[in-house]
């Protein structure tokens, strides 16, 4: 357990890039307030505010990016800069890769936590449970660093693998309809649902307020169960590549 | 015209970069069409936030050459600044024209309802300048490419939103419509309502006047020589 000293300055390092910290925290306080100035107190017919699907979307979506530093930081300590120093260390390399995507979820996670701290209390969102939705930004923050790892083990060029996640994170976002609504087709029917980790985690969310629980289960455990295969695939794809690259 | 040609080669050179300036804008031709909002298809409405993130892809040129020390020898060779600015920036214009191109006359092809393709292709020309000049004149405040871009990236959503691109301006606030005039992509916005609405030619004019007057603007911003 000697990985467990690195955490505290893998931590540090993340929260150090200040980069990360306004893409993903300020860009997303700025853009939820800017809707609520917009929306201004607007309520739909049920009571519900217009600014509660805006709010959950937002706080997901940015988590479709939440893998960003756990790839960065996996690739320049295993595979680039630091690979032939992290190799001298008396430590279990496969536990300092985990300790590494842990402290990249738990880092996400946490800026999701403050968004919704501060959608709650400076705009009067009202989250019900707090809980399962901390659960499915869990769920989708291990998931984008998953999926992250895999486009950065599976390809050869790192430029290409950030291209691809950057396809992935917008990708997703445009097949789920936030920017425009997507055409009538079987296809983007599947991908605007049950083939979308963002509409999956915000079905789950929303039928949980309704008190539809084993409709919300179903769609969280359809995520966890993605996660997982993806999990074994990276675990595979990792473990030839680190073994590709030995000198 | 050296300068004008390899920034071409440059500009083409990157993989990403030839897909972006390719396939991504006749992508945009397929967008599908608003209900109520907005007057022209998805496609077009967004097109705006496209040139001003191509532009700021382009005009990295500018940013790693003074970074990797090539202005510093260009300062020696005998070629002025003026006109290796001028060159670049000619080249980067030539592929945002030939985007909007792309994009007008591909969708008049297919059919797409533009209302008035000559004036939309005009008024994409002069948003395609603004938009390289506001590029030119941020990437002059940046050492480093990749925070220059991801922070500019932030800041063209915001743009977008205020500006009305993303959302119908008529459920903003009324304070929120009198800053939106401030941003070039409100000018953006109220010349492709004017397309659909087919109003006298001298508000389209003067929409013309205002996205030049801000190109004028940047440009004066962004062209000075900086040598770290």
């Amino acid at each position: 357990m000697r990985v467990l000293s690195t955490v505290r300055f893998t931590l540090l390092r993340m929260l150090r890039n200040y980069i990360v910290l306004l893409l993903l925290l300020i860009v997303p306080i700025v853009l939820i307030s800017l809707f609520s100035l917009i929306l201004s107190g607007a309520v739909t017919d049920t009571g519900e505010p217009y600014l509660k699907q805006p709010a959950v979307s937002l706080v997901l979506c940015f988590q479709l990016f939440g893998g960003s530093t756990v790839m960065y930081m996996i690739h320049s300590e295993l595979f680039t800069e630091h690979r032939a120093r992290m190799q001298m260390l008396p430590i279990s390399l496969t536990m300092y890769a985990f300790s590494i995507m842990l402290c990249g979820v738990v880092y996400s996670v946490m800026l999701g936590v403050i968004l919704m701290t501060f959608t709650q209390f400076v705009l009067g969102v009202i989250w019900e449970h707090w809980l399962w939705t901390i659960y499915l930004i869990t769920l989708m923050a291990i998931l984008s660093s998953v999926v992250y790892l895999v486009f950065m083990l599976a390809v050869k060029v790192y430029k290409t693998a950030e291209r691809l996640s950057e396809v992935y994170g917008i990708g997703f976002i445009l097949l789920a309809g936030l920017f425009f609504p997507m055409p009538d087709h079987a296809f983007f029917r599947f991908m605007g649902s049950y083939g979308n980790p963002l509409t999956l985690s915000t079905i789950a969310i929303h039928e949980m307020s309704m008190n539809n629980t084993s409709k919300a289960w179903f769609a969280a455990n359809i995520l966890l169960a993605a996660t997982i295969i993806l999990f074994l695939v990276m675990m595979v794809v990792g473990r030839r590549r680190f073994m590709r690259d030995r000198v | 015209m050296t300068v004008f040609k390899f920034s071409l080669k440059r500009s083409f050179s990157n993989k990403t970069n030839l897909l972006l300036l390719t396939l991504f804008p006749i992508a945009f031709i397929f967008f599908p069409e608003g209900e109520y909002w907005p007057v022209l298809p998805y496609g077009y409405q967004y097109f705006g936030i496209v040139l001003l993130f191509i532009s700021i892809r382009l005009t990295t040129i500018i940013l790693v050459d003074r970074a990797k020390g090539v202005v510093k020898r260009l300062a020696v060779a005998p070629i002025s600044y003026g006109s290796y600015l001028c060159q670049n920036l000619l080249a980067f214009s030539v592929i945002l024209v030939m985007q909007c191109a792309i994009v007008v006359y591909g969708g008049v092809l297919l059919g797409v309802e533009l209302y008035q393709p000559h004036w939309l292709m005009l008024l994409y020309v002069s948003f395609s300048f603004t938009s390289l000049a506001i590029a030119l004149a941020w990437i002059s405040i940046f050492r480093s490419k990749e925070s220059a871009f991801l922070i500019y990236m932030s800041l063209v959503t915001l743009l977008a939103i205020l500006g009305g691109l993303l959302m119908p301006l008529q459920i903003f606030p009324e304070a929120l419509i009198r800053i939106a005039v401030l941003f070039p992509t409100y000018w953006l916005n109220q010349g492709m309502s004017w397309i659909a609405s087919e109003g006298p030619v001298g508000d389209f004019i003067l929409i013309n006047g205002v996205l030049w007057l801000y190109t004028i603007i940047f440009m004066i911003l962004g062209s000075t020589r900086k040598i770290h």
